[in-house]
Parts: C-alpha cells; structure tokens; sequence
C-alpha cells in the first residue's frame, strides 16, 4: 500500500539557544488511501503541531513532509495550489470556520473557485456533496445563512466544505470537540462513511481515545513531542506497550456505573519533565523507570505485530 | 428530608429578542453527602440551575418562580443578608474555568486568608493553618500557596478553586462543569480528589456535565435535564442501564465506549427547542422517534415509582422503546430541514 502521506523524522523547534522548545521531534508516520490515522495525546504534546506541518500550515523546522510520492516540504505558494486541494483541514469550531456572511452555496463555491473547477461543474458538486453530509433536499438549505443552522447541521457544513475539492486526505483536529453529545454521533458517522466511499486517507487528533477507536484502525499516541507508541488502536488499546499509554487508556472515563476506579499508573503532572540531556522525558512521571532511563532515551522501535513504542521496558 | 429541593424551579432571562425561558419548571432533590450529577446538552438549563440555587445568576437573570429548599429554608424567599449567611458558607461552588474563581494578581495565599477572615471569621494564625491544610486536602503541596495563579497547571488550578469551595465546611458544593475544560489524565485525578473529599467529608455535591461518563464514573444519582426541564431522575444504575425517557436512551447509545461495541453510534438528530417559545407539549417530541400524537399536545407529568422519577407519556412501554432506541434506523430522518 502506498503512502498518501508521510512524515519522515519531522520536527518543529520554536525559539533557539537554551529558550528553544522542541514541540515535535522525530516525527514518523504514514497514511495509506482509505486509511485512518489517530494522533492521541494531551495538551501541549505536540499532536496539533504536527497536523499542521503535514498540511504545511506551519514550516517544519527538521525533517520532510512527503505526499503522494513527493517532497512537498519546501514547496511555496503557487507550486502547493495542487496539494492544498487534495489535502484539505476540517476545522474544529463550526461556530467559527464559517463567514456567516455567506450562504450556505457560496461558503461550498468558494473552494471550488479558488481551485480553478468550471463554474458549469459547481452546481453539482454542491448537490453531491450536500447528500454525502445528508443535508437533502439540498435546495432546503443551500440559501441558508450560518446562524440559521445548529451545531451539528454547520459541522456538516464544515465537512462538505473539506470535501467538496475533491481531497484525497482529510485531517480533522478535534472534530466535534465543540458539538453536543447528541450530535457527534451523526458526525462521526458522516466521517466514517466519506472515508469508506471515496477511499480517502484520514488522519483524526484527538484527547478522546475513546473517539479515536471509534475511526481510526491505526493511532500513534505522542508525549511531548515524540511518538511514544504505534499500533492497531484496539490492540493499543488492550494492551498497552508504553506506561504512558496505560495512563491514557485507564483514564478515558467510561459510561458504565461498574468499572475500574483505582488509581492511574502514573505520578506527577506534565510539568514533572526532566529539562534537557538523554534520558526518556516521561521517566519522573513513569512508575516503572529505571537506572537506563535516566541516562538514554529511549528510540522508537518495531514490537512485533505492527507495534512500534520508545520504552526500554518490554511491557 | 433532602438537604436541597429545587420545586418547579423557573429562571429566566431578558433578551433582545424577548423571554428565555431558561429553566421552566426543574424539580430535583439532593440528599445530604450524596453527588447528584445533573447532565444535558448545551442550553438545557443546567448551568443556569446550578447558578440560580448558588445566587449567581448574571444581570439579565432572575428567579421567576418556585423555590429552593436548603437546610430546611426557602433560598429564594430569604433577605440578601440571610442569604449571604448561607452561601459560600453552607452552599458553596465551583466554576467551570478555575480562572474565574481565582484573582489572577493575588497570590494563592492572600486569596485562601481573604476568605477564611472576612467571610470566616477565622484570626490569621488559624486562617493560615487551615489554608495549609485546605491545600494538602486537594493534593497541593502548601509551599504553593506563595504562587500565583499563572503559575499553576489547569489542573491545579481547579484544585485550587476546590480547596476554595471548601474553606468555610459547606455542607453542599455546587460544581459546573469542573473539569470539561481538562485532559483526560488530569481530569480523572481531579474526579477522584472530589470523590475522595465527598466521601471524607460527607459532602453533598451537584456535579453539573455534560459527560454520562462522568456520571458513571463520580454520581451516585442523576437528573437528566432537556430545554429547562428535569426529564428523568433516579440512582446512576437505574437511569443509566433502565432510561425510561427516550432522550436518555439516546444519550446512552451516543457516544463511544473505549472498551465496548464498535457497532454504528446512534445519533439523535435535530436540535432542542428555542426557550423564547417552548413547543407545547413534551419539548423533546419534535426529536423523539416515540411521538405519539398526544405528546405533541400535553406537557407530560412527572411520574416517580420508587426512586425514578420521569416525564414521558410511553414510560410504561420503556423497555420495548429501549430496544428499539439502540437502532440508528429508528432515528433516522428526524433531522428536517
């Protein structure tokens, strides 16, 4: 299977000298057609960062940004017009993504404007892919206005825009972070179906594993700017290889009155983190870290059935 | 007798566009060291009620009906002074963002005394060792108190504004949404110092969310609230393995299980109700697939058999309805335009 997309040791430091804070470092991962791809891991571990920099919203500071086949990481303006069509962000804030001035038909235009499609193709595109977001009969909502519309109904919105310039992967950060329970369902499903029928390539960053399993086959969960681990998400899910992983999992709150409530396998806050030097940056939090992870840092290695994990430990 | 009854309880609030009828007749009950979790989705009127029993609602709300029971007195019929010997010190809260219950320019120290000597009476000595120990209740280490509040993790933060809550030994907290604004790790460390500090202290709480997990995972009773109203209420089990009303059937099959099915999540489609003109009737009719005519028509009742109380006409039917609420083809095409 070829990669739609691959990240290969990509890194982002921001400032330099002993301020620099090294917010992604060592990056690699891949995303094949009708793939998807979970990055999980909290605030501040970089998962956003790293989203960004394969849209190539943001400059990578080291490494390459690889898709279908080409080095796209030094690409400028005029010569991404092709990429910034195929690879389209779907925005996390539907209060926010859309101009409320514009109807519903000109925010769906607009892209197919910008990436030169005739405008004879634009009036059936936007019926398809309003029935693709299950927003029918199309002409019901296409001269509505944003503030018309709910949550839920503008994300749909929002998704159809992504979809409507034809992209071959989608990344969609926190997607319905900002939605009603009620309403994420529907959006979740409209995600997993897009996928499926049109073949795309997915990459989801989220907190929520929980959300995560829900779309993605594979996730990489990330710590401070590293991938910790990698692997089929139910697998990682049921049996964690890196400590921190376990934390993540035993912490994801599950609806059921019966369930483990002892406390989590982990000490510490993030603010716990050694500064600088070798050693694994997890390791003052860790409940199983020992002399070597104080002095090597720990690499990301292969751990049989398409797992990889940076732990010395073999869990 | 409960520590807290909330009767028809009606909040509104004054806009441009008219009357938000934000709580329209909630009825609940907390029993003393007992959490409540009062969940919904976003305008149902949990917040609001949760603010409109601490006395905190903004300028533009205002009780307009019903009354607040605590401790065997009517909040709402209380003098503002009355009312001040009650709040903060019996009924205390817990904002949603730690920043708003934190000075940003005070140190930790100077914000804990304030409260313990002015609204406590405490002297400064006193008011000191308690602050300390306030600190160490919620697993911070009191060297911190010389901090400022920047100077803490969001997660510590809400610690802070726990120990706050609790300075004055209420016998009730109420807490809105104190930790939706948290990751996953932290957010369950903090669930667990406010069960640990529940279950120590015989606290009784109302934990306002709009996460079932966190219910599952921290209540021992819930109350389900849709478009200002509470729709079902009962202990977490009952409500969470037995819905009897079919928004909470809903919620329960809406979300993912990290460990469970990964069959298809039943979304319910549509959205609740403008609060400026309810829709006669149940307010959830017009997205529930159970509607029967007379739903549409007649406010529904509320109906309690034992500890579980709901407003649903079929409620009797529950269990043939809930078989058929874990299927997505039975709600589909609600969502109209």
């Amino acid at each position: 299977m070829t990669a739609v997309i691959e990240a290969r040791a990509l890194g982002k430091t921001f400032g330099s000298g002993r301020r620099a804070v090294h917010a992604v470092q060592g990056v690699d991962l891949s995303v094949a057609a009708g793939e998807a791809l979970g990055i999980v891991g909290e605030s501040g571990c970089g998962k956003t960062t790293t989203a960004r920099m394969l849209l190539r919203l943001e400059e990578p500071t080291a490494g390459q940004v690889i898709f279908d086949g080409l080095d796209i990481t030094h690409l400028r303006s005029r010569a991404l017009l092709p990429f910034r069509a195929r690879a389209q962000l779907v925005f996390q804030n539907p209060f926010d993504a859309l101009n409320p001035r514009f109807t519903i038909r000109r925010t769906l235009a607009e892209p197919l404007r910008n990436f030169g499609i005739p405008e004879a193709e634009h009036a059936a595109r936007i019926d398809a892919v309003m029935a693709r977001v299950r927003l029918t009969p199309a002409a019901a909502w296409l001269d509505r206005f944003p503030h018309e519309l709910s949550g839920g109904q503008l994300q749909r919105v929002v998704l159809a825009r992504a979809l409507i310039p034809g992209p071959t992967l989608i990344v969609a950060d926190e997607p319905v972070s900002m939605l009603d329970v009620s309403v994420r369902a529907g959006i979740l499903n409209l995600l997993r179906a897009a996928r499926d029928e049109l073949g795309l390539a997915a990459i989801y960053i989220s907190h929520d594993l929980a959300l995560i399993r829900y779309v993605c086959e594979r996730t990489v969960v990330m710590y401070l700017g590293r991938i910790v681990e990698e692997g089929p998400t139910a697998a990682l899910i049921a049996k964690p290889r890196h400590p921190y992983t376990a934390a993540l999992v035993a912490a994801v709150p599950v609806p059921r009155v019966d369930q483990d409530r002892a406390a989590l396998p982990i000490k510490g806050s993030l603010s716990d983190t050694p500064t600088g030097g070798p050693g694994c940056a997890f390791r003052d939090r860790c409940l199983h870290a020992f002399a070597r992870c104080e002095t090597e840092t720990p690499a990301l290695r292969v751990a049989g059935d398409s797992r990889r994990v940076a732990c010395h430990l073999d869990m | 007798m409960s520590l807290l009854s909330v009767e028809n309880l009606q909040v509104h609030y004054r806009t441009g566009a008219g009357t938000v009828r934000a709580v329209d007749g909630a009825t609940l009950s907390v029993e003393a060291g007992s959490i409540l979790g009062l969940v919904g989705e976003s305008g149902c009127g949990k917040s609001t009620l949760g603010r409109a029993v601490m006395g905190v609602l903004p300028d533009s709300g205002r009780i307009a009906g019903g009354r607040v029971i605590f401790e065997g007195a009517d909040l709402v019929a209380m003098t503002e002074a009355q009312q001040r010997a009650v709040r903060w010190r019996r009924l205390s809260f817990i904002p949603q963002t730690a920043m708003n219950a934190l000075d940003p320019v005070q140190r930790l120290r100077a914000q804990m005394l304030e409260v313990l000597i002015e609204r406590g009476g405490l002297n400064r000595a006193t008011a000191q060792t308690r602050a300390e120990e306030l600190f160490r209740m919620v697993g911070l280490d009191p060297v911190r108190l010389s901090d400022y509040p920047h100077q803490f993790s969001g997660g510590m933060r809400q610690r802070a504004s726990i120990a706050l809550a609790l300075a004055l030994n209420p016998a009730m907290v109420i807490a809105d949404e104190p930790v939706t604004a948290l990751d996953v790790i932290v957010q369950r460390q903090v669930l667990d110092v406010i069960r640990e500090l529940q279950s120590r202290l015989g606290l009784a709480m109302i934990l306002v969310t709009h996460d079932m997990a966190v219910v599952a995972y921290a209540c021992d009773r819930v109350a389900v609230m849709y478009a200002g109203i509470v729709v079902e209420a009962g202990a977490v089990r009952e409500v969470l393995e037995r819905p009897l009303h079919p928004y909470t059937m809903g919620l329960t099959h809406a979300f993912p299980d990290v460990h469970g099915e990964t069959g298809e999540l039943v979304p319910i489609d549509g959205s609740p109700p403008s609060l400026l003109a309810p829709p006669p009737g149940c307010r959830f009719a017009p997205r529930c697939p159970f509607a029967v005519a007379r739903c549409h028509t007649d406010v529904p009742p509320a109906v309690t058999s034992g500890d579980h109380m709901v407003a649903c006409w079929r409620a009797d039917e529950a269990p043939a309805l809930r078989d058929l609420a874990a299927k997505t083809a039975t709600w589909a095409a609600m969502d109209t335009p």
